[in-house]
């Protein structure tokens, strides 16, 4: 089997399990829901506020999301027969990354259409940067995320310790897509913070697959 | 263990010394008055606590890259004393920011780094404490820090991008503004930390190793 399509079937197995139950996407989308709900409330709606609201939801729904990367492997005892398979370990991880970031991306389509309804923001007019922004984001946080969703496989209290995990590495992400959301919305470009995010991608892509082939081997 | 007792003599020593010239020997600050002596601890602190996530660092890639215990018992010592020195660079750095900027804290980046750094290494040990058995909880704990390490100058750049006003570094190279009783203070609290530092680590790294191998008999 080819790399890629290696990779094809753990996505796309991911994805078949998600969809049959829809447990991990549903609750993902009511915590975010709820936290623009709360948020919104709690500090006002100005347009202004809109994009830190945004991806504060963000990075709090892939706390809750991405421990569930993992669970199928381990409810199903299925994590010995998916390393079991011939090829390379980085294939599972970019597997699962794909199935990451096309959930998470879904779910920003949905939150920023939410937020642009509640916040009164102009959507249509800013989407291409919109767009870049928001791959830029996803792609960060399911980068690490991946990775992380394979540390927790193998501890106890999986989903209480995601968020001490998670939330302190992905700042970055959270903190530049916040002001590259600002900047998109206001027409402008903000140089440096595509920077700040382009780095943690790519240190996150170059490093987190080689890493996650540690984290993924039997005792 | 000769050279342990030494260190340790040694740390001693140059704690007192550097306590005596810290709140003693030095004149108060100009602007800080008597404040500024916060700055002999809280320095020194906050310099030990990014050397010992430095050594963890790198002893967790020498770790993954050998599978020698060794390194895991240097990563897993350096770790906990990173985070307990790092927890009083935040706590003293706050004691003095109180009288000095008037606060207990801002949201200045260094400080929003160092805390963060706080819980990545948290986490790190936690993620050890938790996992079903010892060598996989090291394989993890060694994970976390190479990838919190890496994600520092991330982390820093990016929080100093997003709101700022800390006083630039104490110590820059070849451009040095205090009177000389100060930096003697400050240069000995360095020095007394750094070796305090050297002693808990080789103390630690004893312990660590007894216990592997008392869990292994």
């Amino acid at each position: 089997m080819r790399a890629l399509d290696r990779v094809a079937a753990v996505t796309s197995k991911d994805l078949l399990l998600e969809w049959r139950g829809r447990q991990t996407a549903t609750a993902m989308g009511m915590v975010a829901l709820l936290i623009i709900l709360f948020l919104g409330f709690v500090l006002g709606s100005e347009p202004a506020r809109a994009p830190a609201v945004l991806w504060v939801a963000m990075g709090f729904a892939a706390v809750l999301g991405i421990p569930r990367l993992t669970q199928a492997e381990v409810e199903q005892q299925a994590l010995e027969t998916l390393l079991l398979y011939p090829g390379s370990r980085e294939h599972i991880y970019w597997g699962k990354f794909l199935a990451l970031v096309i959930m998470l991306t879904a779910l920003l389509v949905l939150l920023c259409a939410l937020v642009g309804v509640l916040f009164n923001i102009p959507i249509w007019t800013h989407l291409p940067a919109l767009i870049a922004v928001g791959l830029f984001g996803v792609i960060g946080l399911a980068a690490i995320g991946t990775l992380l969703a394979g540390v927790v496989l193998h501890v106890r209290a999986r989903e209480l310790l995601m968020p001490i995990l998670l939330l302190p590495l992905a700042l970055p992400v959270v903190l530049g897509c916040l002001r590259l959301t600002e900047a998109a919305l206001a027409g402008r470009g903000e140089g440096v913070w595509l920077v700040v995010i382009g780095v943690f991608d790519l240190t996150a892509l170059l490093v987190c697959p080689i890493l996650f082939e540690v984290v993924m081997e039997e005792s | 263990m000769r050279g342990q007792s030494f260190l340790g003599g040694a740390a001693l020593g140059f704690l007192a010394v550097g306590a005596y010239v810290g709140l003693v020997a030095s004149p108060p600050d100009a602007f800080q008055g008597e404040y500024v002596r916060i700055m002999y601890v809280h320095v020194p602190n906050a310099w030990v606590a990014y050397v010992a996530f430095a050594i963890t660092c790198i002893a967790s890639a020498l770790y993954l890259a050998k599978r020698t215990p060794v390194y895991d018992y240097v990563a897993h010592s350096a770790t906990e004393l990173g985070v307990v020195f790092t927890g009083l660079a935040l706590v003293t750095g706050s004691i003095w920011g109180r009288p000095v900027w008037g606060t207990w804290w801002t949201w200045d980046a260094r400080l929003v780094t160092t805390a963060v750094l706080f819980f990545i290494y948290l986490g790190a040990l936690l993620v050890r404490g938790l996992a079903d058995d010892p060598q996989r909880g090291a394989r993890l704990a060694a994970v976390v820090s190479i990838i919190g390490f890496l994600d520092v100058p991330v982390i820093h750049y990016s929080v100093v991008w997003f709101r700022t006003l800390h006083q630039p570094a104490s110590l820059t190279p070849g451009d040095t503004k205090m009177a000389l009783p100060m930096l003697a203070a400050l240069l000995l609290g360095l020095l007394a930390f750094t070796a305090l530092f050297a002693y808990l680590l080789t103390l630690r790294i004893r312990l660590a190793r007894a216990e592997d191998t008392g869990e292994a008999a």
